[in-house]
């Protein structure tokens, strides 16, 4: 019962998108797929990492509004996310997402609530020379705490702070528009603080996520993405996050995500690897 | 000693492969003449026609180009284009700069432009390559058109 309360803004969140295309278009200030799509956290970015992109395709005087959900089927796990974000002026995002992990053996799960606020500091993603740059904070609360103490986890709730440079070519490799975005994080997060933070074993606390995209399409892109993870807990240990995807958008109010995601070693289960959907509407 | 030489072997591998695949891949595009992938003179006069019929019918635009003269425009964006893509034209209008001062171009109505041209393009049938390489001569003119 408490579990299915736990993700039950989803199907409100897919309501509102599905609406979306009914709404009119006032957020559609930048090109279609600048807007990357919404990550696991739920800020604006690429499936595994923010990016230093901000959610939807609002631009100076406007605001923008996503919502998303994403499933990933792991081999011993599934986590289930869904959240939302605004985007003013392209300046400021503002998300929250909910994530429920599940441990496929005995259908234990974890959930846990996660805040962002991303700044757009300078640059642009597309014209002059600076790259876009942004700042942003993710607050993490777990809302299962016992796991993450069992497992040595010092606190059930964690703040990250990333920096984060996001350059695209227009005519890139192939003459095909190519992104390169980099982020420096620091944060305590175990498994994306599904764990809890820190722990016993103290690891490094600056963490490089770097992800590269193409667009083969105006409508299609295909791209990877690398995440350094902390390995701060002695019993269990923890391995750097990788995926590679593919991302479809028809229009400039919805987008479907597939990706393969190896996540490594998860609570004492080897070689994590699976796939990701994940739909996104815009407006 | 060996690490140094297993590291210079596989970044030159990888220089090698990247090079072999650009190569591969892109096969004229990357010399030819940009006016003349699009289409030379019947290329360009057809991508302009396309984007003038595309910005008459965007919103988002159109209050900018409410007293604009169609002809002028047509005639001196068509040079600008030959100009800008190394066709053989001399471009006798007035400078970006001069034309568009005045008008408070936003970001989104650049970009609305910028997707105007997509649209005329591809009715005209070119390339998406051809395309980016014509999008990204026009991105470093943006700061003439958007002026703070
Ligand atoms: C890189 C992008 C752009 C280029 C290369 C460009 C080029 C030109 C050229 C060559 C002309 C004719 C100049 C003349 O008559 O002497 C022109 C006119 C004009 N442009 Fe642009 N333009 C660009 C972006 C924009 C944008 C984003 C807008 C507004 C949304 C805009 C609005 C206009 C208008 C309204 C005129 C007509 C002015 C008049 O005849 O009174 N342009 N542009």
């Amino acid at each position: 019962m408490i579990n299915t309360m736990k993700l039950s803004i989803a199907p409100y969140l897919l309501l509102v998108s599905l609406f979306v295309p009914c709404v009119s278009a006032h957020a559609d200030g930048r090109i279609k797929g600048t807007g990357g799509v919404s990550s696991v956290s739920g800020a604006g970015g690429g499936g595994l990492i923010a990016w230093a992109t901000l959610t939807s395709l609002a631009s100076e005087q406007q605001r923008g509004f996503t919502a998303f959900t994403t499933y990933t089927d792991l081999d011993d796990f599934t986590l289930e996310v869904a959240g939302a974000a605004v985007n003013f002026n392209d300046r400021v995002e503002l998300s929250y997402a909910r994530q429920r992990f599940t441990i496929k053996a005995n259908d234990a799960q974890i959930a846990q609530d996660k805040y962002g606020l991303k700044v757009r500091v300078a640059g642009d993603l597309l014209y002059g020379k600076l790259p876009q740059i942004a700042a942003g904070i993710e607050r993490n609360r777990l809302l299962d705490p016992a796991t993450a103490r069992a497992v040595g986890a010092v606190d059930d709730n964690g703040t990250d702070l990333y920096v984060s440079a996001a350059r695209a070519w227009i005519d890139g490799p192939f003459h095909r528009t190519s992104m390169l975005n980099v982020n420096l994080r620091y944060s305590k997060a175990n498994q994306y603080g599904l764990l809890g933070y820190g722990g016993d074993d103290r690891d490094t606390r600056v963490q490089v996520e770097v992800a590269a995209a193409m667009f083969l399409t105006r409508s299609i892109a295909i791209g990877a993405e690398y995440r350094q993870k902390p390995d701060n807990l002695s019993a269990l240990r923890e391995d750097e996050a990788t995926d590679v995807f593919v991302a479809w958008f028809p229009n400039k109010h919805f987008s479907v995500t597939g990706a393969y995601v190896m996540l490594g070693e998860i609570a004492g289960a080897a070689q994590q690897n699976g796939f990701y959907l994940s739909i996104q509407g815009a407006l | 000693m060996s690490v140094i030489s297993e590291f210079s072997f596989s970044k030159s591998f990888y220089a090698l492969t990247l090079a072999a695949l650009l190569s591969a891949c892109s096969g004229t595009q990357d010399t030819e003449n940009l006016y003349t992938a699009l289409g030379g003179e019947a290329g360009v006069e057809e991508i302009a026609d396309n984007f003038i019929m595309e910005i008459a019918y965007d919103d988002r635009v159109i209050a900018y180009f409410e007293d604009a003269n169609v002809d002028r425009f047509r005639q001196f964006f068509i040079e600008h284009l030959c100009m800008l893509t190394d066709g053989p034209c001399v471009y006798t209008g007035d400078t970006l700069i001069d034309t568009h001062v005045g008008m408070n171009v936003t970001v989104a109505a650049f970009n609305a432009i910028v997707e105007d041209l997509m649209a005329a393009m591809n009715k005209a049938g070119i390339a998406i390559g051809t395309q980016n390489r014509l999008l990204a001569r026009m991105a470093e003119l943006r700061e003439q058109i958007i002026q703070m």
